[in-house]
């Protein structure tokens, strides 16, 4: 599992120690891999701003990969106080690597 | 004169408790990962705690009904406004199902660099986030 976030290294491994995740967790202040891959919010921002914050958001999004890159499945918030729930998440797993014989 | 001043009052705290539930509902909804993506209920019910707010001034109250209904007109055009500033929308031209990720190298939490090539040979699943977590 990867995460990627505008939060800056340091503070990904302070929060670390609140959350426990052991994915890889990068950081993508200036929003490079997320223009790469489209996911700049279009709208409102609505995150907190000032000094040290970024000045947009990535859209919260969910995807899964396969061992060639390619996408199989994603999800896109439509409200940023909205997420992909873990079972919507685990049966997208399910359904995409089972049915490809991948693990 | 009494009477109303006992209706306005009681209004008050009707608002606040209607706020307060609401409230909790909605972040145990939250935490559960489980808002529904139609948040019309919530929307109703926020803007009817901040006019039930405004309506106990109109019909007059104890002071004591003065503080719940100043809070329920609070919670209920701020939990409004954040959910009227919370839709999202990606770019034009975002990956999409069958595409090939882009490549792309970031910097880990250790403030190392991480390259997507790192990413072949087994699937993966990514998330984009808005931190602060």
């Amino acid at each position: 599992m990867l995460t990627i976030s505008t939060d800056l290294p340091e503070v990904i491994k302070k929060r670390r120690g609140v959350h426990g995740l052991k994915a890889t967790m990068l950081s993508d202040r200036d929003l490079i891999v997320i223009d790469a891959f489209g996911l700049r919010n279009q709208l409102m921002h609505s995150g907190p701003s000032g000094e040290g914050e970024a000045e947009v958001l990535p859209v919260p999004t969910t995807m899964l990969v396969d061992a060639n890159g390619k996408v199989l499945w994603i999800e896109h918030a439509d409200s940023y106080q909205w997420r992909s729930g873990p079972e919507v998440v685990l049966a997208a797993i399910k359904s995409h690597l089972d049915s490809t014989g991948a693990r | 004169m009494t009477n109303r001043k006992v209706l306005g009052t009681s209004l008050g705290f009707i608002a606040i408790f209607i706020a307060i539930g609401f409230v909790l509902f909605w972040f145990r909804q939250v935490n559960l990962v489980a808002l529904p993506q139609d948040t019309t209920l919530f929307v109703v019910a926020f803007i009817a705690v901040a006019v039930l707010g405004i309506a106990t001034f109109i019909v007059g109250t104890r002071w004591f009904g003065g503080i719940p209904a100043v809070g329920a007109i609070i919670v209920g055009a701020f939990m409004t406004g954040t959910i009227y500033i919370s839709p999202q929308k990606v770019a034009d031209n975002p990956v999409k199902v069958g595409d090939v990720i882009p490549q792309f190298v970031a910097l880990n939490d250790d403030g190392e660099r991480f390259n997507s090539g790192d990413l072949m040979g087994k699937p993966t699943l990514i998330k984009f986030f808005r931190g602060h977590w």
